[in-house]
Formats: C-alpha cells, sequence, structure tokens
C-alpha cells in the first residue's frame, strides 16, 4: 500500500480534531496508519535510524500538543501531519551537522538507494507517477539538473552545499536552478 | 510593461516560503521565518501552498518500519503531559482539558465562573471608571480571572473613541502584580463567538496597563472571550495560544 492509498479510507481531520478533544486512541489511530511512512520520510533526511526515531517522537509529541491549532482551511490534514514530522526533521539536520555523524557504509546505501528512485518516475510509470500527479507533470517539464537539486532538497533534505556535492555543480548555479526551478514549478501548478 | 520584466512583489516571499518548505534554508534562516509566520499571514499562506504543492514527493521515501519501543516511549510523553503540570508551569498546574480543547471551547470552566459572584462587583466598578469618558456606543467590559482559584487579576474595558474619530482602543488594566516565569511572557487573546480561533492582541508586561488598538477586528460583542496565556518570550509561535491559561473572562455589556 503506498502512502496515497493509504490517505483513501481514514479521516485524518477527525483524528486530529479527536487528538485536540485529549483522545490518544486518535494519536495511536494516525501512528498506526502512517508511523512506517512518516518514519521513511523523517529516516530520509535525517539518516540514521536513531535519530529519525527520535524525531518522529517529537514529531508525534508535536501532533498531539498542536491538533487544536489544526486549521482544514489551511489544508489537509494528512499534509499536516507530514509537514510537522518534515519540519521537525530539516530542523534537526540543519542544527546537527550530519557531515562528521554519517558513516561511509550509510552514504552510499542511501546513495545507492537515491540513484534507483530519485527518478523513479523514468522507469516506474506505474504507482510514482500516479501518486506524484500534477506535480509530476510539472517536475517532468524542468530541465534534468533543476529537478534532480529540488527532489535531493525535499526527499534527502540535503543543503545547497550537499547538492552542489553531490551532483558536481557549482554552489551558485545549484542555488540558481532551484530558485528558477521553483518558480517554474509554482507557474506550472498554478 | 511585462510580469517577466517587472517580477511581481510578492516573488521575494514567494522563494522564500519555497525554500522553507524545500528545506533548503540555514537553521537560522529557518528560525527566522518560524517566528514570522504567526503574525504574517502572507507567508502563512504562501508556505501552505507550497506545502500542498510538494506533499505528494513525500512518496519517494521509501517506509521504514519504527521499532517496536517507539510507540510506547510516545505515549510515555503525552501521558505525561497530560497527568501532570509541567516544568514551566510550577504552582499554576493547567486544567489540562482545558488546554486540550481550547479554552474557549470549555464550559467546564465558564460553568465553573458563572456561579461566582465577581462579575457584578466588577461591572459596578466598571461603569464608575467609564462613566467619565461619555463614549459612543455601546461598552463592555471584562473581568480576567485565574481559573483556578477565579481570582480577579486584570480588567479589559473599551476606552473612549478619542476625540476626532480616532482609533478604538482596548484598556488592559492589571488588579495585581503577576509574576511570570523567567523566559516566559504573557500574551493578550481575544475571541468572538463566531470566530473559528482567537486572534493575538499582543504581549502584556505583568502589572503594567496596556492599551490595544482594536480597528482591525469586528466591534466588540457580549460574551467575546478574552484571555491572557503563558507562552515563550517572544510570544506564541503559531497563531493560536499554546501555554496554559493564566486568566480569562468574557465581555458583559455595561452601557
Amino acid at each position: 500500500m503506498s502512502p496515497s492509498q493509504a490517505s483513501e479510507d481514514f479521516d485524518y481531520e477527525a483524528a486530529l480534531f479527536a487528538c485536540a478533544q485529549g483522545d490518544r486512541q486518535a494519536l495511536a489511530r494516525i501512528y498506526q496508519r502512517e508511523s512506517r511512512y512518516l518514519l521513511g520520510v523523517a529516516l530520509r533526511i535525517v539518516r540514521q535510524r536513531q535519530y529519525a526515531e527520535d524525531v518522529l517522537h517529537d514529531a508525534f509529541v508535536s501532533i498531539w500538543q498542536r491538533a487544536m491549532t489544526f486549521d482544514a482551511t489551511r489544508g489537509a490534514a494528512r499534509g499536516w501531519i507530514y509537514s510537522v514530522v518534515r519540519h521537525a526533521a530539516l530542523n534537526w539536520v540543519r542544527s546537527n551537522s550530519r557531515d562528521v555523524q554519517v558513516d561511509e557504509e550509510a552514504t552510499s546505501a542511501l546513495q545507492d538507494g537515491m540513484a534507483l528512485d530519485a527518478h523513479a518516475e523514468r522507469t516506474d510509470a506505474g504507482e510514482v507517477r500516479v501518486s506524484l500527479g500534477r506535480l509530476d507533470t510539472c517536475l517532468e517539464q524542468l530541465e534534468d539538473g533543476r529537478r534532480e537539486c529540488i527532489v535531493l532538497a525535499y526527499v534527502d533534505g540535503c543543503s545547497h552545499g550537499e547538492i552542489a556535492t553531490r551532483t558536481g555543480n557549482p554552489l551558485g548555479t545549484v542555488k540558481a536552478w532551484i530558485q528558477r526551478g521553483m518558480r517554474s514549478l509554482r507557474e506550472c501548478m498554478a | 510593461m511585462t510580469d517577466t520584466m517587472n517580477p511581481r512583489p510578492d516573488d521575494d516571499l514567494q522563494a522564500l516560503a519555497g525554500e522553507y518548505v524545500l528545506g533548503t534554508l540555514s537553521v537560522v534562516e529557518r528560525a527566522d521565518v518560524e517566528k514570522r509566520l504567526p503574525g504574517d499571514a502572507a507567508l502563512r499562506s504562501a508556505v501552505d501552498a507550497w506545502e500542498e504543492r510538494l506533499h505528494p514527493l513525500v512518496a519517494l521515501a521509501p517506509p521504514a518500519e519504527p521499532s517496536r519501543t517507539l510507540w510506547p516511549r510516545i505515549e510515555k510523553s503525552v501521558g505525561s503531559m497530560l497527568d501532570g503540570p509541567t516544568a514551566s508551569t510550577e504552582s499554576q498546574r493547567p486544567a489540562a482539558p482545558e488546554q486540550r480543547t481550547g479554552w474557549w471551547n470549555s464550559l467546564q470552566l465558564w460553568r465553573g465562573l458563572a456561579g461566582s459572584g465577581f462579575a457584578a462587583a466588577a461591572v459596578l466598578a466598571a461603569v464608575l471608571a467609564t462613566r467619565s469618558f461619555a463614549p459612543a456606543g455601546p461598552q463592555y467590559m471584562v473581568v480576567l480571572v485565574a481559573p483556578a482559584d477565579k481570582a480577579p487579576g486584570w480588567v479589559v474595558q473599551t476606552a473612549a473613541r478619542p476625540a476626532g474619530g480616532g482609533a478604538q482602543q482596548l484598556s488592559l488594566i492589571p488588579l495585581g502584580n503577576t509574576p511570570v516565569p523567567e523566559g516566559r511572557s504573557l500574551q493578550f487573546w481575544t475571541k468572538a463567538n463566531a470566530w473559528r480561533g482567537p486572534v493575538s492582541l499582543g504581549l502584556v508586561t505583568p502589572g503594567r496597563a496596556i492599551r490595544v488598538p482594536i480597528e482591525q477586528l469586528p466591534p466588540l460583542e457580549a460574551d467575546q472571550l478574552f484571555e491572557l496565556t503563558l507562552e515563550p518570550a517572544n510570544g506564541s509561535p503559531i497563531d493560536r495560544p499554546t501555554g496554559p491559561i493564566q486568566f480569562i473572562g468574557r465581555a458583559v455589556k455595561v452601557l
């Protein structure tokens, strides 16, 4: 089951509302439903399992504390849950220099994984394309370099500098590509 | 002049919001955005739109099964928040259900307050206090009491519209000096019955009266809620209260 399919028959908004009412079972239901996908998202950014689990722990405490601030007029409940986890992971990774903490084995395993699925939409036309929807069409229209930068940043939590190292492009180029790529995405998805 | 030659004014905002969501900002820039979000509706809606646009990319991260110990850890952390006072609220033990559901929904609290006799005396005091202003339009006053012992701590009243039709103001007047723990602040909020959530009226210094312009808000109405919550030093990081209620009250029409 892919994460996008998981959302079909679960009322995330009702679950958040129940959390806001102090219903711990509702938080457990969200965890049961989403924890493996959320940990996947955090792990990809944080890269070390132990820290990724710490991030997910903190994110679930945040979800519980902030459930009453969720505003359905501002976006979907499931997206809100993922945002809480992603930003917790990003804050962790930006305040902990990971260069010294990632061992080589983990790095190469990640790079292998990345090579396989960073552009999964090309080789696996089915599922990923379906779940990315309109975004996929718009990413497809970007030049390769720009698309790769955006995926490395969003999915792998890479900084400008890390993207420059990984892709072998100058830092200034990476920054410009991301800026232009994002502008094109916004226009494409308007 | 065409759009391409004359960039739209929100391009910078879009770029900032986009890179915040994308994750490429530094830790300092991220903190800066998170600090701006509660008070900057344009930035907030740009961030929301970017979250929605990029969200499908989460599907590219392969799932990872959490260890069996993770949920019990989360449950324990959440449980300790419900069962006991947190370190920051020492003596003022917050009433957990009120906090969870939002104080504006707390029937229990309002039932408790309705029975106590402080309101009548306070209304009389307000009538005496406002009489000399000869204000135009209805006047309201609010007594803010501590939820725990219902002790009045602050009074809110609508100040007279200044001569020449200046902005309508609220006065928040302390009845005593309320100590605030080091590194925390008191934040002032209001919410009318029909509003979705409370609106911040700013930070308050314990023991000091403040005047708040309210021309941005709909006219005050009877039963409108006001409260002071304990928040981080720079106020709530979001657009709702995050800390325990220190004082709370409802507007009463006095003229």
